[in-house]
């Protein structure tokens, strides 16, 4: 049976169409494997080879990955509910009343990207913190510091304009609170606001700047962004490796990962 | 037992690519509850329920054939109405289910709206749009009006109809009383469309109350306006002895006398009998107004006016003598009418009224004279309390919006109320436990202590949950308007005299007055001039089997003539020329044919007489003297339609031919007897 | 003629700060190199499991939690009827906690701005590159300097009654004497470890322990009128 598979599989790779794709041919050798990152457009922000060490959960706890992969949750979820969505009042409401009551799993993608948003703002806290702590942040990686603080922003706001989306009293209130903050900066405050609400208050057109906001000016600067601050971490070396703990660790011979 | 553990972990997780497929299985198993998950929702079951419960019955096949499985909607996008009810509701529309059977299979009661153009929610309101049981019937954070009780369910009618119908009791009693107790004085409450509820109380204007009565009885009435008079409409404001004090002395103090005319000299009634008080009271039909208590001690009377069971307790007599020869000099805004009575007459009813008395009312009242302190903290009083809302005082404003507006409270947040303790936190717990105490919800609340019944109370609450902001924003052609009192007000010397004896009070014309008379706007059409005249003066009843209210107000001949050429003229119908017909112009045959119309044929005998040996119909007007009180135009304009002519009336529409008409005319303009007299008797 | 470019010279042996160089042998020197055990595994298929694994976990734990509970949905908005209180979402109550304390001026524009400008320029002092612990150099002036921030802070925080930053700063400065304390390298394993800590660790300790006691009490210790309530006691 297996070994029918793997035959099956083995002729697969062999056809044209295959081969067309996937150039790099088919091997477990380590240049096969290397190939399979390089050549891919998806992957090839990878380096062919990582350390070992940096790979260990205590290093990065992943943070990063996670938050990438909360991000895709929030695009997958994110594109459905547009499909049910219009930024209008008050037929925003009405649509979240839908999705609760008709769409066939509305509630469940509404949830998860209502939940996958809050977890991306702690994920992306919990990231910062880690890098600080672990002085991810020194030279030559300050740049991408910068760009990380960035995403952090661009995050928060993501999350914000999101939450005024479903029309309800806890968005519209949310949002009011928040932009009165915002009008308390000197001389520009009411300014800031006005842009920001196409208005004094939050209303229709605060809905619709914020939906357009949250759909399509701040996912593609995220995506931007994320794509440097991937783009840096291969340029500035890789993912930092802590010298002093290596150091220690090979003076005092443990051969950890022999 | 520990290793064994350690085995299945590292056979499941052992390695990234063990981790990676035992994750991606998991994941995909969660990931598959989402569809099951929706496929298991609420409303599939009762669905199949349906149909569980329909199998049984014999009409199961042509049920099962009408049900449609799904998700059920109405949508009526110019009311912002979508309604999913009918999803779990399954067979609203099944005559022969309705109001029968188990929730929520039960079919709708039928009622003169059609289910799809109106939907529910509108009427009963809930969250249409919910196709969960929870959401659509009770209240959340994420919606707040939830189904209306059932005891409270006409306030869903009340939110386009402003119109009294028969259908609704709770609420044409609910509005009736926000009128008659005055509660909208204090409270706003706008009709949607425009204009605003009215009060129809009459409270007194209090600018000359020392010249009617004394500090005393004000003391003892401001305590408890129900012990001096158990139907009173004041409600009770709970003062203190100090404040009462304060505010009488503050009343008395801001009185200013007025000069009225006084009535002619009491002649010959001191001489008079006993009972003769008491039966002028009876002929003059106050008590079509004016309620008293028997020794049962139940009233009797009507409440127009006030309750007079211990009136000589509160008035001083010669206001009451200069009240009865013409009450408009003291309140010219009264609908009591101008009797016109005579000295003696006067002097027998203020005698008659002086003597119903109550010693116990005022028995421990006595007041020291009053300070300027008393004076001005009554004042004081007087407008923290929101007397002038009601009450015209000297030097006291009309307060605006004393109380809170109630225009949207069917629709009230429960996040703005405040709810007392041990009150049920919804709508219209909130508002049965305010109107019916209000001092439960704290010391400071100003709204006084009203005495109602429970089914009062429940009234005024779907009253009051009618006026919600959907009702506000209905579209007009949804609207059923109320009935607007036109300031309709006739002219000339007629024009005096009918407000001088307050016609209006008990008639109507042209849109405007009472509804305890008949509608006069036509009258003209109908009657002769010499019938009117003597009606005029001295009143009798037309229908055996009514009790005569309209009283003798001791015209003279001249104030009757005018009244009732006024009449003549000006009330006509536009449906057709008086002149024409006349009594003289009918042959004999006509007259015949008439009489057997009448008697075998529409057999009007039934109801009316005009045979007083013979005939025995008590329903209808008597119709002895039909010849010298009709006109012959109306009377066949009446026969072809009578609700035209007479809306709400009782007599039958039996498509009466015109040549019948014209017969039945002739015989009746025939009956010229006078005979009404001795049907009475 | 163009003039030559001035050549110079950085005497850096640093590999971190300057990790692209030419390094000079002499005759005195010679090029020794610690040698680290740093082996590499490759990225397909070692890293990329890794990666799928962590986003399964992630994505599994999201999508049980959606299935259990519900995201929050109110009534539709109402302009006129104000919620009490009315509240920003969670990551910004921290702020609004703020300004309950600060005038708009100071709690929504200055102490937001500084802290983002402060976590632009981070990388760019070199204050961490040494990671030395705090204690290890200058002791007593360090000391010194600890006291009087500490004092402003705390007397500032006081005046102004602000106990929810005052008490966490007092704690963390309490910490720090704590860990000055004593004979250097000597302590339980604790108070090594954490004298092992740079400064920056110390602030940015600060600053996230400040930021999550502001937020948490946005978040559950507030009431009606922005008034402390105790979350778990019923209204």
């Amino acid at each position: 049976m297996a070994a029918t598979k793997q035959d099956t599989l083995g002729r697969l790779r062999e056809t044209r169409v295959w081969q067309s794709v996937f150039r790099s041919g088919w091997g477990d050798s380590n240049l096969h494997r290397a190939l399979a990152v390089q050549q891919n457009l998806f992957l090839h922000l990878f380096p062919a080879k990582m350390r070992r060490r940096s790979l260990d959960i205590g290093v990065t706890w992943y943070l990063g990955t996670l938050t990438l992969v909360a991000f895709f949750i929030l695009v997958a979820t994110g594109i459905p509910l547009m499909l049910y969505y219009h930024p209008s009042v008050p037929q925003a409401y009405a649509d979240m009343k839908d999705l609760q009551f008709v769409v066939s799993a509305g509630v469940f993608l509404r949830n998860l990207h209502r939940w996958a948003a809050h977890a991306m703002v702690l994920l992306v806290f919990a990231h910062m913190a880690r890098v600080f702590y672990r002085g991810a942040y020194r030279p030559p990686r300050e740049f991408n510091w910068v760009v990380g603080v960035v995403l952090l922003l661009v995050t928060l706001f993501l999350s914000y304009t999101g939450y005024l989306l479903p029309w309800d009293q806890l968005a519209f209130w949310a949002i009011t609170v928040g932009s009165n903050i915002l009008s308390s900066v000197p001389v520009m405050g009411l300014k800031i606001r006005f842009l920001m609400l196409g208005g004094n208050t939050v209303n229709a057109n605060a809905l619709l700047r914020f939906y357009v906001l949250h759909c399509v000016i701040l996912p593609l600067a995220a995506v931007a962004f994320i794509g440097v601050h991937f783009w840096r971490i291969r340029k500035d070396g890789g993912l930092y490796r802590d010298g002093h703990a290596a150091a220690r660790a090979a003076e005092s011979g443990e051969q950890r990962h022999g | 037992m520990r290793k064994k553990i350690g085995e299945g972990y590292r056979a499941l997780f052992g390695d990234s690519p063990r981790a990676f497929g035992t994750l991606g299985v998991l994941l995909l198993a969660c990931l598959a509850v989402v569809p099951a998950k929706d496929h298991f929702r609420e409303w599939s079951g009762y669905q199949s329920g349906y149909l569980k419960y329909i199998a049984n019955r014999g009409d199961a096949a042509t049920l099962k054939r009408r049900f449609e499985g799904g998700i059920h909607q109405d949508w009526l996008p110019e009311l912002g109405v979508v309604d999913r009810c009918g999803t779990c509701h399954v067979a609203l529309k099944e005559a022969v289910l309705a109001g029968t059977g188990p929730q929520p299979f039960r079919g709708h009661p039928v009622i003169p709206h059609n289910l799809e153009r109106y939907g529910c929610v509108l009427c009963h309101g809930g969250q249409g749009v919910a196709t969960t049981v929870e959401e659509a019937h009770r209240s959340s954070k994420a919606w707040e009006q939830p189904i209306l009780p059932a005891r409270y369910v006409e306030a869903g009618c009340g939110q386009c109809h402003q119109n009294t119908m028969t259908g609704t009791p709770e609420l044409n009693q609910g509005r009736t009383l926000l009128a008659e107790y005055g509660c909208v004085r204090c409270h706003t409450v706008n009709v949607p469309g425009g204009g605003r509820m009215a009060a129809s109380d009459h409270p007194p204007s209090l600018e000359h109350i020392a010249g009617k009565t004394t500090r005393e009885w004000m003391y003892a009435w401001l305590k408890n306006p129900q012990a001096y008079a158990v139907s009173a409409t004041m409600p009770n404001f709970q003062l203190s002895d100090d404040d009462a004090r304060d505010i009488t002395a503050f009343l008395v103090a801001q009185s200013t006398a007025l000069e009225v005319a006084q009535g002619p000299a009491e002649t010959g009634a001191a001489a008079a009998e006993s009972g003769e008080g008491s039966s002028l009271y009876g002929e003059s039909f106050c008590a079509s107004c004016h309620a008293m208590q028997n020794a049962a001690g139940l009233l009797v009377g009507g409440n127009v006016g006030p309750e007079l069971t211990r009136v000589g307790t509160k008035v001083k007599p010669e206001w009451l003598k200069a009240w009865l020869w013409n009450p408009g000099q003291w309140s010219p805004t009264t609908v009591m009418p101008h009797y016109r009575f005579d000295g003696k007459q006067i002097g027998l009813l203020a005698r008659y009224l002086g003597s119903q008395t109550d010693s116990d009312f005022l028995a421990k009242v006595s007041l020291p004279p009053a300070t300027a302190e008393q004076v001005a903290h009554g004042k004081k009083l007087v407008n923290e309390r929101g007397c002038g809302s009601c009450h015209e005082m000297n030097g006291v404003k009309k307060p605006d919006n004393f109380a809170p507006d109630l225009s949207n409270v069917g629709s009230r947040s429960l996040e703005k109320i405040v709810f007392a303790p041990g009150v049920q936190e919804d709508l219209p717990s909130y508002l049965a436990a305010k109107i019916q105490h209000p001092h439960r919800f704290g010391p400071a609340t100003k709204m006084p202590q009203f005495s109602l019944t429970a089914p009062q109370v429940d009234a005024l609450v779907t009253a009051l949950l009618a006026e919600t902001d959907r009702a506000a924003g209905l579209p007009a052609a949804l609207r059923v308007p109320g009935k607007v009192e036109s300031d309709y007000q006739p002219a000339g010397p007629a024009g005096k005299l009918i407000a001088d004896l307050r016609c209006f009070s008990c008639h109507a014309f042209n849109g405007r007055g009472g509804d305890m008379a008949p509608d006069l706007s036509i009258e003209g059409s109908a009657v002769q001039r010499g019938w009117l005249v003597s009606f005029l003066k001295n009143p009798n009843t037309l229908r055996p089997a009514l009790i005569r209210r309209m009283p003798r107000f001791n015209l003279t001949d001249g104030e009757a003539q005018t009244l009732a050429d006024y009449i003549l003229t000006v009330y006509q119908t536009p449906a057709f020329e008086a002149g024409p017909l006349s009594a003289a112009g009918f042959t004999a045959d006509q007259r015949e044919h008439g009489r057997q119309l009448f008697y075998s044929k529409y057999a009007c005998q039934a109801c009316h007489i005009v045979d007083p040996k013979n005939d025995k119909g008590y329903v209808g007007p008597t119709l002895t003297q039909a010849g010298t009180r009709l006109n012959a135009a109306w009377i066949v304009h009446y026969l072809k339609d009578p609700q035209k002519m007479r809306p709400g009336n009782l007599e039958p529409n039996q498509h009466i031919s015109d040549e019948d008409a014209r017969d039945l005319a002739a015989f009746l303009m025939a009956q010229t007897k006078g005979g009404a007299q001795e049907a009475r008797k | 003629m163009a003039e030559t470019p001035k050549f110079t010279t950085v005497a850096d042996s640093d590999s971190r700060r300057t990790p692209v160089r030419v390094a000079f042998v002499t005759r005195r020197k010679s090029p020794h190199v610690k040698a680290v055990d740093d082996p590499e595994v490759m990225t397909y298929p070692e890293t990329l499991l890794r990666v799928v694994v962590a986003g399964e976990l992630l994505t599994l734990a999201l999508v049980a939690i959606s299935l259990l509970w519900n995201a929050p949905l109110e009534g539709l908005a109402d302009p006129l009827l104000t919620p009490n209180p009315a509240k920003a979402p969670w990551y910004f109550l921290g702020l609004q906690e703020l300004l309950h304390y600060f005038p708009p001026v100071v709690g929504g524009v200055l102490i937001p701005t500084m802290v983002v400008m402060a976590l632009v320029v981070i990388p760019y002092f070199n204050v961490n590159v040494e990671a030395d612990g705090i204690w290890t150099r200058n002791k007593t002036r360090r000391l010194r300097t600890l006291t009087v921030a500490v004092a402003v802070l705390g007397l500032g925080m006081l005046l102004l009654d602000v106990w929810a930053i005052l008490a966490p700063t007092l704690g963390m400065a309490a910490l720090m004497y704590w860990t000055a304390a004593g004979r250097a390298g000597g302590g339980g394993r604790v108070k090594r470890w954490l004298a092992g800590k740079p400064l920056p660790f110390w602030i940015m300790t600060w600053f996230l322990i400040e930021a999550t006691v502001l937020t948490v009490i946005g978040t559950f210790f507030r009431g009606p009128g922005w008034s402390w309530v105790w979350p778990w006691r019923p209204q």
